[in-house]
């Protein structure tokens, strides 16, 4: 009986196969971020409005005119202290609860499910929860707060029944900076949690035979060998809250006065709201340098990460 | 001759066919907001479907927040395809590129019905490029909401006349019961409206009637001074992180003695607490050193985009024209809401402000309202609504500005300087244009 003989069959072609495997992503690629984002930059050197969407060029116009525009100075140094703010926080805490969900303990799936519910929920339901409770007059944060004196006639943090965490200025950024931790840890928490059950399980054998405690593994091997992987958990998480206006939008529409007020929503205000949907766009571009910049670095530092 | 008869028949028959499945096809939509009053949308969407078959036209109706309109008008422009008629609640002025000019509907309904209300064809008509890109068929008072038991034990029996008395009274008021007044100064849309009225009222505006860049004024200023010592003397901190609805919220909890709104709030108040209610009262707008002048709370205005041709559009004009026609019942299902620009068309109206339909205690609870057309003016007042007044509406400059002053972050001249060169910059952008009239045209 001589080898048995198959026919061409197509799908044994590794470049037909790897095209056909890719041709999805890349056309959600093109379609939904390509496009736009080509769009945008044709916006950005144009004299659209909302209502004539006409591609006349302008050259850098728009761009000169938002740089001198000094309400946009101060959005887009509020977006980048509040991204990296975050995520200094998200960083930590992240580490944090990556380390105890691999951990074995009774209870484990069901505080991971609830553990991931800010990620899961629909950004603006979450957004309007938070929103009730940081009202400014019937916070239940408040409430518990003033039932326990610290708030009221002589309390230790007012006077007043209420702390006003979306009217005050420092109240209303540690307010949204604290709701963008809330809602990104999640994420980064996962990815962390993926690195750490990839490490060979070997390697941790090696170091507890050689009498490594917890905090020596974990400083000395565990975060080094996930550090790659943590980048791409920060650069997710920057990337997401840069471009982000729904938490604001919500939360403060970028009050009081500008405090909180960031690209995203300064963008949406000047192009759609003030129909001038040109400037909107430049507004928007403004973090593409950066974002690219930021991406760059850190793609490379946890590309020689990997290698060594 | 049989033949010839024969295919005259078969073509007559087939041109009633034609002709009359080309009526049947003619299509309208309408976008609009989900109203207030949710009674209202019942009444609109089954005299929309009424009329639809009064005129062998088929009329759908979609309700979105408010929020929405301007984000989904300028989606369905881009795209060239979306609704017949969309109705927003703030002049679209910046759109006018991608609109129909109503001139037509405009006039002819003008001549049905007489006068316009001021604060209407503001918000519709565009002298630099003359042009009618909006019908606006309808605007909301924003009268002053005070609480009658605490203004009257602070001896002010009908409420604050003038700003001198929200000051005197509303400190008052707060000292004695810690009750504060309720003037926003967030980036909100009541709040960019109560804090034109004062700044009108003192005799400033962001620009003049040729759409001349004004706003550094010292009558500005002295509002915007007028407005911190409010806030610091009779407010709390809260109204610089107020939305929409917290003055309402804060009104029907009974947590403030005088408010500027929309009967809105009174309304939702009647539904729950008819003695809570009857305790509230109302007042024109306040007046300061220049007048007295407050905003309209928002504005319905009918908008057709370029996109809606041939049967459709003028299938669309005549639903406006009917519309307006009809808006005795607007006025009437809107609880009061809605207040028509051409006052004709609702004789009602006056006998219903001096008896309230609507159950209110005492009911001429609204008579005071006899009066708006002397006092409601549009964004723009003293110029027209025009796309830069839009975007510093859009922006939060004046609320932002008198923000800042309030929390004793700048002094008043640098806040209103600031936000003058901001609004000069905006007003250049529009200007190059052609869509603002001023500067050196």
């Amino acid at each position: 009986m001589g080898p048995l003989r198959l026919g061409n069959f197509p799908l044994d072609n590794r470049r037909l196969i790897g095209a056909l495997f890719l041709t999805p992503a890349l056309l959600y690629i093109v379609l939904l971020v390509g496009f736009p984002f080509a769009l945008s930059i044709a916006f950005g050197f144009s004299d659209v409005t909302v209502g004539n969407t006409d591609l006349s060029f302008v050259g850098f116009r728009n761009f000169l005119a938002v740089w001198e525009n000094d309400i946009f100075r101060q959005v887009f140094e509020t977006t980048i202290r509040f991204t990296l703010i975050s995520q200094v926080f998200i960083l930590i805490f992240a580490n944090i609860l990556a380390v105890i969900f691999t951990q074995e303990f009774t209870g484990k799936w069901f505080a991971r499910f609830i553990f991931i519910l800010p990620w899961a929920t629909p950004v603006s339901l979450a957004m309007i929860g938070w929103l009730w409770m940081l009202d400014t007059k019937y916070s239940p944060i408040d409430y518990l707060l003033l039932q326990m004196g610290l708030l009221g006639r002589g309390g230790l943090l007012s006077d007043n029944r209420n702390l006003y965490w979306l009217a005050a200025p420092d109240l209303a950024q540690i307010s949204v900076i604290f709701v963008q931790v809330w809602r990104m840890t999640p994420l980064a928490t996962v990815i962390l949690m993926a690195g750490l059950s990839s490490i060979p399980t070997d390697i941790l054998d090696q170091a507890e035979v050689d009498g490594s405690r917890f905090m020596r593994t974990l400083l000395q091997i565990k975060l080094p060998l996930i550090l790659p992987i943590m980048v791409i958990a920060l650069l997710f998480s920057m990337i997401t809250m840069f471009g982000d206006m729904t938490v604001v939008y919500v939360l403060t529409r970028g009050g009081p006065v500008d405090y909180t007020r960031v690209l995203g929503l300064y963008s949406f205000q000047v192009g759609i709201e003030g129909g001038n949907l040109a400037q909107g766009a430049a507004i928007s571009l403004f973090a593409f340098p950066l974002l690219l910049a930021m991406a760059i670095f850190m793609l490379r530092t946890a590309s020689r990460a990997e290698v060594r | 001759m049989k033949t010839l008869i024969r295919t005259l028949l078969v073509l007559s028959i087939l041109g009633t066919l034609v002709i009359g499945s080309s009526a049947q096809d003619t299509e309208i939509s309408l976008l609009q907001w989900s109203h207030f009053v949710p009674r209202y949308d019942e009444w609109f969407d089954a005299y929309a479907a009424e009329w639809g078959e009064a005129n062998g036209v088929g009329v759908s109706v979609d309700h979105v927040n408010f929020t929405e309109l301007f984000s989904t008008l300028a989606a369905e422009i881009d795209a060239g395809d979306g609704h017949t008629i969309v109705e927003v609640l703030f002049s679209p002025a910046s759109f006018i590129d991608g609109l129909h000019d109503l001139r037509d509907i405009n006039e002819a309904a003008a001549a049905a019905h007489g006068e316009r209300a001021s604060t209407c064809e503001a918000a519709s008509y565009l002298p630099v490029s003359d042009t009618w890109y909006a019908y606006t068929h309808g605007y909301v008072p924003d009268p002053g909401d005070y609480d009658i038991a605490l203004w009257t034990e602070a001896g002010y029996p009908d409420g604050p006349k003038t700003y001198d008395d929200l000051l005197e009274g509303g400190r008052a008021i707060y000292e004695s019961s810690g009750i504060p007044v309720g003037i926003g100064m967030s980036p909100e849309l009541d709040s960019r409206m109560a804090n034109r009225a004062a700044i009108w009222s003192f005799g400033g505006s962001i620009q003049d009637e040729s759409e001349n860049v004004v706003l550094n004024s010292d009558e500005t200023i002295a509002a915007v001074k007028y407005l911190a010592q409010l806030q610091n003397e009779a407010m709390t901190d809260e109204v610089f992180g107020w939305t929409a609805a917290s003055n309402n919220q804060a009104l029907i909890a009974g947590e403030v003695s005088y408010i500027l709104n929309s009967n809105s709030a009174y309304r939702s108040l009647q539904k729950i607490d008819e003695a809570a209610a009857a305790n509230i009262g109302f007042t024109p707008a306040l007046a300061g050193p220049a007048g007295a002048y407050a905003s309209s709370h928002v504005w319905q205005i009918y908008v057709i985009p370029k996109y809606v041709e041939g049967d459709e559009l003028a299938a669309a004009k005549q639903f406006i024209l009917d519309h307006t026609a009809n808006y005795s019942d607007v006025t009437y299902h809107s609880e009061l809401y809605n207040f028509p620009c051409l006052p004709s068309t609702v004789p009602e109206l006056d006998g219903w402000l001096e008896a309230d339909p609507w159950g209110s205690e005492p009911p001429n609870k609204f008579e005071v309202l006899k009066t708006v057309n002397d006092w409601s003016v549009h964004l723009g007042f003293p110029g027209v609504t025009n796309p830069a007044v839009s975007q510093v509406f859009a922006e939060s400059i004046i609320p932002n500005m008198v923000a800042q002053v309030a929390l004793g972050e700048m002094n008043a001249e640098d806040a209103v300087a600031q936000a003058h060169e901001r609004i000069e910059e905006i007003f250049s952008e529009w200007r190059a244009r052609g869509l603002v009239g001023g500067g050196d045209m």
